[in-house]
């Protein structure tokens, strides 16, 4: 029987590619979830040590904590359950932060006071069109981070997660580590206290 | 979105939202590059902890398999009022373990009953000639 070149199948030449795993899906779509996160997980850290190598190492560790605990849990609570391992991250390097800082205590206002302030002073004008809203995109951008960097760690994070990373009350109880109650409270601290300092920057 | 906001809240918080999401969207090449390789040495670290943990853990169910197979056979040895483990319990113990680890052999061991069946005709043949 005459063979005809066509109908053998030649083996494609090997070629070495080094030791490269190739992704499972689970991997490809944690993969994907991360990425996903990355970037705002990063402007939340910055925002709370205000240096991005900081920043860096804390969504590194977020990563590292998050794959290793959690990646095996269904896809749909990796968002909160993410954000509860950076949150976590946050709080042990903000309160690192204060105890090595502790005896500048008394030359730096402390910023970590939930409690202060007259709350009628500082209900919104209802007449009045916004703070950001009169300022140009470069200033409003500006003045909206020194805004975030000025608020309390627990405040800012329930307003970076409820408003700009839109989880509902619980999946940001669950981020935070703390009750439905809390989350409202220190969000609504939060809303008074950026309006007042956008206020105060317009 | 279900924040507690006033109705004039909605234009700066979503002005906001805008620039965050801006701020997020135009980082820096380097940042971007770190970034990924976090993400990678993340998921890579991962993968080794599954690839690490694969042996201890069969070594472990091996250990354990011996274990129970080891208790049990000195439980039987002191219901039955012997205080050592015999021999034959030993060797029996090692045969479970042999047969429950190679799954290769366990049709052997199905057919046991047959190829004493087999000894015992060639044995009688042997008589009867």
């Amino acid at each position: 029987m005459a063979i005809s070149p066509n109908t053998i199948a030649l083996p494609t030449p090997l070629s070495w590619t080094g030791p490269h795993v190739k992704p499972t899906t689970d991997e490809r779509a944690l993969d994907n979830f991360l990425k996903s996160v990355e970037r705002r997980a990063l402007r939340m850290a910055e925002l709370a040590t205000g240096m991005r190598e900081e920043a860096l190492d804390l969504v590194q560790d977020a990563m590292f904590g998050f794959v290793r605990h959690y990646a095996d849990k269904p896809a749909s609570d990796w968002t909160p359950l993410f954000y509860r391992v950076l949150d976590s991250r946050l709080n042990d390097w903000h309160r690192r932060r204060t105890v090595r800082s502790r005896w500048l205590a008394v030359f730096t206002r402390s910023a970590d006071d939930d409690d202060e302030g007259d709350e009628i002073a500082q209900a919104p004008d209802l007449n009045d069109p916004g703070p950001l809203l009169r300022l140009s995109g470069t200033e409003a951008a500006r003045d909206l981070d020194a805004a975030l960097r000025a608020l309390p760690l627990r405040q800012r994070q329930a307003f970076l997660l409820r408003v700009w990373e839109g989880l509902d009350v619980a999946d940001t109880a669950r981020a935070m580590g703390c009750s439905e109650g809390s989350v409202k409270t220190h969000l609504s601290r939060a809303l008074a206290s950026l309006r007042r300092a956008l206020e105060d920057h317009a | 979105m279900n924040t507690p906001q006033t109705p004039r809240d909605g234009g700066w918080l979503e002005q906001s939202k805008r620039l965050l999401d801006d701020s997020a969207e135009h980082l820096d090449a380097a940042t971007l590059s770190r970034l990924n390789r976090a993400r990678q040495a993340a998921l890579g670290r991962g993968r080794r902890r599954v690839r690490e943990w694969l042996p201890v853990g069969a070594l472990a169910t091996c250990s354990m398999l011996v274990a129970l197979v080891m208790v049990q056979g000195r439980w039987h040895g002191h219901a039955g009022g012997t205080p050592e483990l015999p021999l034959d319990a030993h060797a029996a113990a090692a045969g479970d373990v042999d047969l429950v680890s190679s799954e290769d052999s366990l049709e052997f061991y199905q057919d046991l009953e047959f190829y004493a069946w087999l000894e015992a005709q060639q044995q009688d043949q042997d008589l009867g000639s």
